[in-house]
């Protein structure tokens, strides 16, 4: 081979769906993509990439990718399709959603989509030049934890992108899974230089993952008792006196109630519950407030429980209290870069009460509407209107990269809503689970074959380049959503079609046309501004999105006794909430399920629902799996590798048993998304329902028990028997 | 002593990401089944006092292959410039002798029954693929004299063994 021979074209990633990717060098050898690299220049990855990016390449040329619009011709579920063209699809939508805005208002339309992806704002400029505030969004991931923390220190991303490693003597990673997450983008390479340099390391989790097997301690917890731990964990604060008093006293709000409010919550009490020895609970947490310089890393378990909002308050005052909120090595709020802010294609000037008084199942409660990604109800809540007609029925719904019956729970019903919706459209780069029940499919290009849009980090903006042509009839997601609008005669909203002024619009502050930043094929890359601690008056003062622009903190203080939950009717201190189903909550179910089931959503070489089908990854991990401890195991005559029937009061899943010593005795750990085959290893795809591997079956979606009551988190979490499968 | 080149691997660092594992297999098209690298793990202890530990392995292209020695055809050398083992897969004739002699488990087989070895990205005349990609930082490449010095003021010993494996092992 002769490296010469090979083009070099810089791009961006976009498989694991934050907004911040890394960049790509890409090697194109006779209009192929023959390789990748890590770029150097990006600040965001430095060079590096991960096992899922170096798949992305056998993503591209999968025989799985839809290569052209399609029209539904079978019955739904029945997967019949025949080829469309992009007019005749766009048409189709089009005619559809005039039809419905006139009988069933706007609203009646919502689009689907999980992640923070690039594109989100694309479609939430469709919703409201529609006229709806139906972004649905998952309920599972990060703006769950970022709204506790805004709602109790002022700032979003405190507790997640706030570490403060390089000067931490202390770092608690906390459910959280710094390998799998975003692997390349920084965070596991900064928390291994401090531990290299004599940072200790907590890592709290139900199993050992790989980065708690670096930790100095590691707390297996039960899993979704997080709040349970951080409520123990203030007890020990503050009846040791180990809390910052001056701190207190001048940033915080409510301190006085929360004295006898935390004397039920001993470590003694919170022993039963998280399964964690008191005495360990009262080493961390004399560690963490005797060490001035300590951070907490708080990840997507806390999204994935019913006690998200309490156990998100819980760590936010465990922050707080001990003085760890904007000092070094703590959690701080990153001073901004030289890097002008570009704008964005979401219209947020234009919502209005009466919009977001429309939504179907607000995510978050109406009054706390918008929040950060704009107004939103929960993905689950979406679907299941469309069967109990409350209070309205959705009419039409869009998945952009997302797939409803694997990507939230009670997967039967979905189904069941999915043969009901007057409407579905799914769009998608690959042939995906919930394709059968859709009446249109739209099929998008990857970020290999589009040129648009540019990418921007807090220091770092690039544009796109398109790396190798389409290899089928494909728009881009971006390019979909501005054609729709065209088609509905929303076109003076939508730039007429045309992209590139789509994007100068957004970069008219920034200077700079979308053609010159393309002269810099690595992007341009800006300085950080010197940090500046303790900057408390503008973090506590921060104006939150709600249409009001009312501070996140009504008295400038952290709000340890949070007056704008009380006034909606939610409890003003974080408190301990059973899950639907748990040992100390539901004793009565643990002689039928004596085990704790969980499962992670991220994985070392998934994203989701997704990359099953790439051969190179799936040979990692072939089969669908659950880690199970060899003591549980033995007992019931299940052997490393054996198939098993996990079984739980609301379905049963059937995977491959893994022996994991680190795992607490007690608990299962499987892993979400599995549904797809990998044709060139011959491996075929899991039923969706029972008998599959799709965990959401197992879970409770019971309208009392199964939802957060201010951020509608849904649990991950339920008891289960396992036996050996007879087949 | 000629010029060899080799792996540092800091076992404190790797997490088992699989990244190099991916980096290699696309980067060089290596067909499904064969792993020309493979991140291992290792448990001790009982809960919940257990250690979990990693390698990231691939041939490590020793001073006296064991693999080279027992090779009937020759199929196997070792380059006089840098040290880095190779495979000339028209001599090999699948025997598997060299899998029964090598320590460390590398040798592959393909459908076509044939040795295959990482060659340190030779063909590719760039550096190594996983070493480039760890983004752990766990997994480098270079001549011994370069490994040691990156491994200076940390744990490190060489990797022992009468064939002497050209790795660095940190921690």
């Amino acid at each position: 081979m002769n490296s010469d021979e090979e083009k070099m074209i810089t791009t961006f990633c976009s498989l694991c769906g934050p907004a911040i990717s890394c960049g790509i060098n890409c090697y194109v050898k006779d209009g192929r993509l023959v390789r990748i690299e890590g770029m150097k220049e990006s600040p965001v990855n430095k060079g590096k990439l991960c096992a899922r990016a170096y798949g992305s390449m056998q993503w591209l040329y999968s025989p799985q990718r839809l290569k052209y619009p399609l029209k539904r011709v079978g019955e739904k579920g029945e997967g019949k399709f025949e080829r469309i063209t992009w007019d005749e699809a766009l048409g189709i939508i089009a005619d559809r959603l005039h039809e419905q805005k006139e009988k069933y208002g706007p609203e009646s339309l919502a689009v689907l989509s999980p992640q923070h992806r690039s594109y989100k704002d694309y479609f939430l400029r469709f919703l409201t030049v529609h006229g709806s505030p139906n972004y649905g969004h998952s309920g599972i991931c990060y703006v769950q934890r970022a709204f506790s923390f805004a709602y109790t220190l002022g700032n979003p991303s405190i507790g997640v992108q706030g570490c403060d490693y390089e000067n931490a003597d202390l770092i608690i990673i906390w459910t959280a899974n710094p390998v799998t997450a975003s692997t390349a983008m920084g965070t596991l390479r900064r928390i291994l230089d401090a531990r290299e340099r004599g940072a200790k390391l907590v890592v709290i989790k139900p199993e050992m993952q790989s980065d708690a097997s670096k930790a100095d301690i590691w707390l297996p917890i039960r899993p979704g008792t997080n709040a349970a731990l951080a409520l123990a964990m203030i007890n020990v604060i503050v009846n040791e006196n180990l809390y910052d008093k001056e701190f207190v006293d001048k940033w915080c709000y409510g301190f006085d109630k929360l004295v006898p409010h935390i004397q039920q919550y001993s470590p003694e009490w919170a022993e039963t519950i998280t399964g964690l020895p008191s005495g360990r609970i009262r080493e961390v947490a004399r560690l963490y407030a005797k060490t001035k310089a300590a951070c907490i890393l708080a990840g997507n378990a806390f999204d994935q429980n019913t006690d998200s909002n309490n156990a998100v308050r819980a760590v936010s005052i465990l922050m707080a209290i001990t003085g760890h909120v904007d000092r070094p090595g703590g959690n701080i709020v990153p001073v901004d870069t030289f890097l002008t802010r570009v704008k964005s294609v979401n219209p947020r000037e234009r919502y209005s009460q009466e919009l977001v008084d429309k939504l179907v199942g607000p995510e978050m409660p109406i009054p706390f509407q918008p929040f950060m990604e704009g107004v939103s109800s929960a993905y689950y809540r979406c679907l299941d209107s469309v069967l109990s007609e409350q209070p309205y029925p959705l009419k039409t719904i869009m998945v952009a990269g997302t797939q409803p019956v694997v990507s939230t729970r009670n997967s039967g019903r979905i189904i069941e809503a999915l043969k009901k919706l007057e409407f579905f459209v799914v769009i998608d780069v690959m042939e995906n689970s919930s394709m059968p029940w859709a009446d249109i499919v739209i099929p998008v290009s990857t970020m290999y074959e589009s040129d648009h849009p540019f990418e921007v980090s807090p220091n770092w903006i690039m544009a796109r380049n398109r790396v190798v042509e389409p290899l089928g009839d494909y728009k881009s997601d971006y390019q979909f959503w501005l054609d729709l609008g065209v088609k509905m005669g929303y076109g003076d909203d939508f730039w007429q079609g045309d992209m590139d002024k789509c994007m100068n619009y957004q970069l008219e502050n920034f200077g700079m046309t979308i053609d010159e930043l393309r002269q810099h094929p690595h992007g341009i890359v800006y300085d950080l501004k010197p940090m500046v601690y303790e900057k408390y008056e503008a973090i506590f003062n921060t104006p939150s999105p709600r249409l009001s622009k009312a501070p996140f903190l009504p008295q400038g203080k952290v709000a340890i006794y949070n007056t704008s939950f009380e006034e909606i009717g939610v409890n003003p201190l974080p408190q301990w909430v059973e899950p639907p189903e748990s040992f100390t909550g539901t004793p009565e179910l643990v002689e039928k399920y004596p085990l704790v089931y969980f499962d992670t959503h991220t994985s070392d070489v998934y994203n989701h629902a997704w990359l099953r089908n790439i051969p190179s990854l799936r040979e990692i991990h072939p089969d669908p799996w659950v880690h199970i401890h060899p003591d549980t195991a033995k007992v019931r005559g299940i052997e490393d590798g054996d198939w098993v029937i996990i079984e739980s009061p609301h379905g049963w899943v059937k995977v491959r048993a893994v022996y994991f010593p680190g795992i607490r005795p007690d608990t299962l750990m499987g892993l979400h998304g599995w549904w797809q085959g990998c044709e060139e290893l011959d491996l075929p795809g899991s039923p969706l329902l029972d008998g599959g591997a799709n965990t959401n079956v197992l879970y409770s979606t019971d309208p009392k028990k199964a939802f957060d009551p201010m951020v509608t988190a849904m649990p991950k979490q339920t008891l289960v028997q396992v036996r050996k499968a007879e087949d | 002593m000629a010029t060899q080149y080799g792996f540092y691997f800091d076992s404190t660092r790797c997490v088992q990401c699989h990244t190099c594992e991916n980096a290699c297999k696309t980067t060089r098209n290596v067909e499904p089944g064969v792993k020309l690298r493979r991140v291992t793990e290792k448990w001790d202890g009982v809960f919940p006092n257990v250690t979990r530990t990693f390698f990231s392995l691939a041939c490590m292209h020793c001073e006296e292959p064991a693999c080279l020695e027992v090779c009937p055809t020759g199929a196997i050398s070792k380059r006089a410039e840098d040290g880095i083992v190779v495979v000339d897969s028209d001599k090999c004739n699948g025997c598997r002798d060299c899998a029964a002699a090598c320590p460390y488990g590398i040798p592959q087989f393909g459908k076509d029954g044939k040795l295959q070895m990482c060659d340190y990205c030779t063909p590719t005349g760039r550096p190594p693929a996983c070493a480039v990609s760890c983004p752990a930082e766990a997994l480098f490449y270079g001549t011994l004299e370069e490994l040691w010095a990156r491994a200076a003021g940390k744990p490190a010993k060489r990797m022992g063994g009468v064939a002497k494996p050209s790795i660095i092992v940190v921690g």
